[in-house]
Parts: structure tokens; sequence; C-alpha cells
């Protein structure tokens, strides 16, 4: 790490090419690959900027959020265990817990009251700013598949980054369900994505 | 399973989301460490989440990545965790200490305006990014939150701020794009049953009424969307009969000039 600069020497023999798993990646990546984290920057900066886009929405403040992530990354890759679940979820993971800390710790108490009652509107037609992708496509396909109430609960909480107690006075229903319906609703999004 | 576990258990999805308390989180990570099936639970519902946040890709601006992989080259890389520091130091993430990663000064003042916006704006990228259906709202309503997206989502969103003078504060997203804007105001005064508030456009164009407010909930109101803005424009907001029987507007109690 002394070559501050990264000038792109020889990598080593078993260097991983584009095609590469993003788990064998992070392993080459956590010895101090310079090459694969830029392949890994190439990968995972797109969707992380998304997600993150989709929690905090100024766009700003999202690219600083992405490369504090890409950061963490490069810094943590040893800490990366395919044994635990696959790489994508170990990075969307970490974006997703520091895009909420911040949404957290930056809010104010009237601002998530304002939340609260600007979330009783329908946004069903705001798909430009999203890249389609065929996974996109397929997410989209799944969520459908959720009850109204299982589906609300999901994305409420992932991208609007409220907590299962705030969903459930947003929607109206005990808290009890809320949890339920988290539960159910990724169970049944997870087993949709996987049956492809 | 330990007593509570049952409870516990129902918070698997909640936590897989990050919708809980940091207290709900300590909580269910002392669980886990009790619960083979429960990591193996989180790990698909992980899974599931992971797809739904980077089936929202979008590209990011081609310089940031130079940025990004000098700052790589500068950083010191954590050491794989042994076995006994990985036993102590399970359920506990390495996080950074605040404010050493940060590559750019912060730009975000935590203003209550710019906050409520963002917020605002979160929630309908939320909604909006993922084309939610959702059946069982009336017409109207959708009608009514297809042209709040629009301005949300318009390239040349700007946000405005005022406070009212009898109390309060208003917030305006306006679009010339759309030529639209969404009204919101928090803390207004209560008025007398028989009175409400009112919005107006004024300008070269004329003074034209641009609908009552609804009523506050939880001291908030709106949002409130108002199409037909000229060039020029003015919002005002007067207090009125409650029946909107006014044909002119009254003294107003705020006027915001459109032009930024």
């Amino acid at each position: 790490m002394t070559d501050g600069q990264g000038l792109p020497g020889p990598g080593p023999a078993a260097e991983p090419g584009a095609g590469a798993d993003l788990a064998v990646l992070l392993t080459h990546v956590a010895r101090g690959d310079q090459h694969a984290f830029e392949e890994v920057y190439d990968r995972m900066a797109g969707p992380v900027l998304g997600m993150v886009r989709g929690v905090l929405r100024d766009l700003a403040q999202s690219e600083e959020v992405m490369q504090e992530v890409l950061l963490e990354l490069w810094r943590t890759a040893s800490r990366f265990d395919a044994g635990k679940g696959s790489a994508l979820s170990w990075v969307m993971t970490l974006a997703h817990r520091r895009a909420v800390d911040r949404v957290r710790s930056e809010q104010k108490a009237a601002e998530r009251e304002f939340r609260a009652a600007s979330a009783q509107i329908d946004y069903d037609d705001v798909t430009e700013a999203v890249e389609a992708t065929l996974d996109r496509e397929r997410v989209r396909h799944c969520l459908r598949s959720l009850t109204d109430l299982q589906r609300e609960s999901v994305t409420l909480a992932y991208y609007g980054s409220y907590t299962y107690g705030e969903v459930a006075s947003l929607l109206g229903v005990a808290v009890g369900t809320v949890k339920t319906r988290m539960r159910d609703g990724l169970i049944r999004l997870r087993d949709c994505l996987g049956a492809e | 399973m330990e007593r509570g576990g049952t409870e516990l258990h129902t918070l698997a999805g909640a936590y897989a989301l990050d919708a809980v308390s940091d207290a709900d989180r300590t909580r269910f990570e002392q669980h886990l460490a009790r619960c083979a099936e429960c990591v193996q639970e989180i790990r698909g519902l992980r899974e599931a989440t992971a797809r739904l946040g980077a089936a929202a890709a979008i590209r990011p601006r081609a310089e940031l990545k130079a940025g990004a992989l000098r700052a790589a080259a500068r950083t010191r890389q954590l050491p794989p965790l042994t076995r006994d520091a990985a036993a102590t130091r399970r359920g506990r993430p390495a996080r950074p200490a605040p404010g050493r990663y940060r590559l750019w000064p912060r730009r975000w003042a935590p203003r209550l305006a710019v906050a409520v916006a963002a917020g605002f704006l979160a929630v309908a990228v939320a909604m909006g990014a993922l084309a939610l259906g959702t059946q069982h709202r009336l017409d109207q309503d959708k009608v009514r939150g297809h042209a709040i997206a629009a301005v949300l989502n318009a390239p040349d969103v700007t946000m405005l701020t005022a406070r009212v003078t009898t109390g309060g504060t208003a917030t305006v997203l306006e679009s010339r794009h759309e030529r639209a804007l969404v009204f919101t105001a928090a803390h207004l005064p209560v008025l007398p049953a028989a009175k409400d508030y009112e919005l107006w456009l004024m300008g070269p164009g004329g003074v034209r009424p641009a609908g009552m407010l609804p009523h506050s909930r939880a001291g908030m109101v709106g949002p409130m969307i108002v199409s037909g803005l000229a060039a020029g424009d003015w919002v005002g907001l007067t207090v009125e009969p409650a029946d909107g029987s006014a044909r002119h507007p009254s003294a107003p109690v705020l006027m915001m000039s459109l032009d930024s």
C-alpha cells in the first residue's frame, strides 16, 4: 500500500478476469489487489448508488455514501465470509445500513412526522430515474406477488428507512402485524427470486 | 429456544430490512448468536433485500471512479479476523470512526426545510422506483399522486421555504418544466370552524384560486399539488370562508415569489 497512486502493474498470476465471481474478486481485494477493486467498483458502484439514492434521494449525498461504501469494501474485504451469504448480499447489506444510519442520524423529528404525512401518496409512475435492468423486471414481478400490506411494509422499511413501529403507524395496522408481514413478504420475495 | 425467542423471531424480517431500533438490533443479534436456524433465515432474507436494492441500480458519474481508486490506494486494509477475534467480535460489523472516511465535506445542512424535502423525495423515489401499483387507492388520489411525483422527479425541481406571518412554515417544491408546484406547510395556527386556508397564484396572468388547503395531520398540511404556473407567478396563502366562496384573496399571511 506504499504505492499511493496505484500504478497498474502486472497483477498476480491468478488475477480474476472480467467474468469472475464477485466473491472471488473480494478475496483478491482482501489481499490488496487494486485491479480486483476496480472490477468490484465497476460492478457494485451502480447498484450501491441506486439503492442509496432510493433511501437518501439527494444525489450528491448518495454519491458520497456510495464512495464511502466502496472504500469500506476495500478496507474490510478480508471480513467477507462466503459461508455466511453471497457477496452481493454482503455489499448491499453494508451499503443499506450506511444509508439508513445516515438518514436516521440526520433527520429531525419534524421531518419524520412529515414523511408520515407524505407517505400516503401513490408514486407509481416514476421509473425514468432508474435504469432498466433485467433484474429489476424480475424484482418488480416478484414484488407484485406480495400482498399489498407485505409490499408496502417491505418497501417503506427498505427505501423509506422507517422502523417497523413507524411503518405500523403509517399503515395504521398493529405492530405485530407489520413484523409478520415484513418477514412473510421477504420470504415470498426470496422464494420468488430464487425460483426463476 | 429461550424464553421470548418466538416473539424475537418474528423480528427477522424487520431486522433484515434494517427496520429496527438499535436496542432491537442488539436484542436480536444476541438471539441470533444462539439460534442457527435464525442465522440461516436471515441469510435468505438478506439475499432478497440485496436483490431489491440492486434492482434500483443507476449509473454513477464516471468521474467518481478515479477518486474511489485513489482513496483505496491510500487506505490501509483490515487484516483477516483470527478465530479468537472472530468469536469476540461476531455480530458487530466493523464500522469506521465517524468522519474518518468522509471523502468530501458535508454539504448537507440539517435545516428543517431541506430535511423535509429530502424525506419527501425519499418516499417518492422509494415508492416510484419500483413502480408499485396499489390497487386499493382511489383514482383521484392516483392522479394527484402522479402529478406530485412528476414535480418531485422533474429535472429542474427547486425548493423554497418561508415563514407564514401568523405562524408556521411553508415549503414549496416547484418545477418550471411541469408548470406545477407542491405545497406543504407545518404548524399553521388552527383557524375558527368557518375559516380555512386557501392558496392563490398571483402574477401577470391575474389572480387565480389554487385550492383550499386540506386539514392538518400531526401539524403537517399537504402535500398539495398546484398546476398551471405561469412566469412571474407568486404563490399566496390567505384565510377565507371554509366553503371556498372567496372570489378575491384577503390579506395574505404568506407570499412567495416563484422566480428563484
